[in-house]
């Protein structure tokens, strides 16, 4: 018996496609062979592996194949693009703006720049998880050299209107990060129309494997990066290595797909979403978390009053559901997304994210209503000033 | 299939399967109650008592709370039945510990089911007349 999968915000089954593409990647009769070897013929084979994937990531998010630099995933992305930028522009200015929402691969990063010196605004969202171009605006001073926004959250699915940001940003010559590693290949986001500097991207949340993923840095004019790594000049230096051949064929193709099935997916995927969201919302004391109509197509996050989230999440073994809690250990810590949304800990606790994916059903999602339901009648009959 | 989930050890599988124990006595003579914690807190439990000739008898409990917190007091409605009031006064919430192998950074909550253990004894029917 294995448990319904409703954790694709967390990752995703490998499509067998992109399995099939990178299975062609590793054995001897493969294309094995260290891309950078171009001198041989095995090694221009895998080169070419590798320009297809880039021009595939790169047709994705409307970008030039050159625009794109491979990373291990989108929290090294967010870090190169962070560091990097802020290291490299810290003469023109030493002013971030973010939002408290952001990715830890997007905080972490600005803690750091704080540390050297650099100040950043953590903008704070309105109860409905979204953050308004004009408060972005209202942030920008003299000295900012860059915006970053994630185009949707991870925790709660709201998506940011990434694109007015883009242009208000570049009307005024600062750079722009967009942390995209939710909403590539399920929302349209295009590098040029957006005016998006640094594009944060990653394989494994779109059917792709882990371990891989892109920054789309902007070529005109071309943008400075200090690397974090230093080492053999892969990746125009911005980020040394052997590539991982298979890795990157993997996130080509899978974006290839996305990018083909994504307008007929999300449709379907959206109207999966409602149908959980009616299911659950009928029980009393349960809360959507985030904008109504303004989010991702597979992410839905409640809050369900009277249930404790680890219990919760302990009495629905059949169901691969996320909390809104850290809860990567025994001392499960509240969401900061929710608190910021103005959630109580108590209430940021009895949480709930549930995400769909391209493997999920109408099946999948009438068993997870009626596992929750009676999950949470049966924790509620226990509960002080709950019983019948 | 939380078997092989490794942050619960066999006794709280075993409670949170069967939640024995949980419930509310009618009102009436020889029961006391005692409330404790704080569901803002994240943990907060009722529990009563039965008691006939100094001993009790039968206990029930309500829980809001983790999964260890749960099983916990549904384990404290075996453990102390048959327990005098003296029992109860000196009941210490590292019993509950140990044999539900509770990790370290839950203690907090066990205090909150001493809490109320001890309140039951400051309860005691028949003593002061406490009583649902």
């Amino acid at each position: 018996v294995s448990a319904i999968y409703l954790d694709n915000a967390a990752t995703t089954a490998v499509d067998p496609r992109v399995v099939e593409a990178m299975l062609e990647c590793l054995g001897a009769e493969g294309d094995f062979a260290n891309p950078a070897a171009v001198a041989h013929e095995p090694g221009r084979r895998a080169h070419r592996r590798i320009e297809q994937a880039r021009a595939e990531v790169a047709a994705m998010v409307g970008a030039d194949p050159a625009q794109i630099v491979w990373t291990s995933g989108a929290t090294e992305a967010d870090n190169l693009a962070l560091l990097g930028a802020a290291r490299f522009y810290h003469t023109k200015g030493r002013h971030l703006v973010t939002s408290r929402t952001e990715h830890p691969a997007v905080l972490e990063p600005c803690r750091q720049l704080e540390r050297e010196g650099f100040e950043v605004t953590y903008l704070k969202p309105a109860a409905d998880g979204i953050v308004e171009p004009w408060q972005v605006e209202a942030a920008l001073r003299h000295d900012t050299i860059l915006v970053s926004l994630m185009h949707v959250n991870n925790e709660i699915g709201v998506v940011q209107d990434v694109g007015a940001v883009g242009r208000l940003c570049r009307e005024r010559g600062i750079l722009f990060h967009v942390d995209a590693a939710q909403s590539a290949g399920k929302l349209p986001i295009h590098v040029e129309r957006d005016c998006i500097d640094l594009l944060a991207l990653t394989a494994h949340k779109l059917h792709g494997p882990k371990g891989v993923g892109a920054l789309c840095v902007r070529r005109e004019p071309r943008l400075g990066l200090v690397p974090l790594l230093r080492g053999g000049g892969q990746e125009r230096g911005l980020r040394p290595g052997t590539l991982a051949t298979h890795q990157v064929v993997g996130m080509g193709v899978a974006c290839r797909i996305a990018a083909e099935v994504r307008e007929e997916e999300s449709a379907r995927i959206t109207s999966l979403r409602e149908r959980l969201w009616q299911g659950l919302s009928g029980l009393p004391g349960v809360m959507l978390n985030g904008h109504p109509t303004q989010r991702a197509p597979g992410i839905l996050s409640v809050t369900i009053d009277g249930v404790e989230g680890e219990s919760l999440l302990y009495a629905l073994p059949e169901l691969a559901v996320a909390s809104g809690s850290a809860c990567a250990t025994t001392s499960a810590e509240p969401s900061y997304v929710l608190r910021a949304l103005g959630r109580s800990d108590r209430l940021a606790q009895s949480s709930l994210r549930l995400s769909l994916g391209r493997y999920t059903t109408g099946t999948d999602v009438e068993l997870a209503v009626r596992s929750i339901r009676r999950a949470v009648e049966r924790l509620r009959a226990v509960a002080p000033g709950s019983a019948g | 299939l939380n078997r092989d989930d490794p942050r619960y050890g066999a006794e709280v599988r075993r409670r949170m399967a069967g939640l024995v124990g949980a419930g509310e006595f009618a009102p009436g003579a020889g029961v006391a109650q005692a409330r404790a914690g704080d569901r803002e807190q994240g943990a907060e439990v009722q529990l009563q008592v039965r008691v006939e000739a100094g001993r009790a008898v039968e206990l029930r409990f309500l829980a809001f709370g983790c999964p260890h917190f749960i099983a916990a007091a549904s384990w404290l409605t075996d453990r102390l039945r048959g327990a005098t009031r003296a029992g109860f006064e000196g009941w210490d919430w590292r019993e509950a510990a140990a044999a539900l192998e509770v990790p370290p950074a839950k203690f907090g909550r066990l205090l909150v089911l001493q809490d109320a253990v001890r309140t039951l004894a400051g309860n005691w029917p028949g003593e002061n007349g406490s009583t649902v």
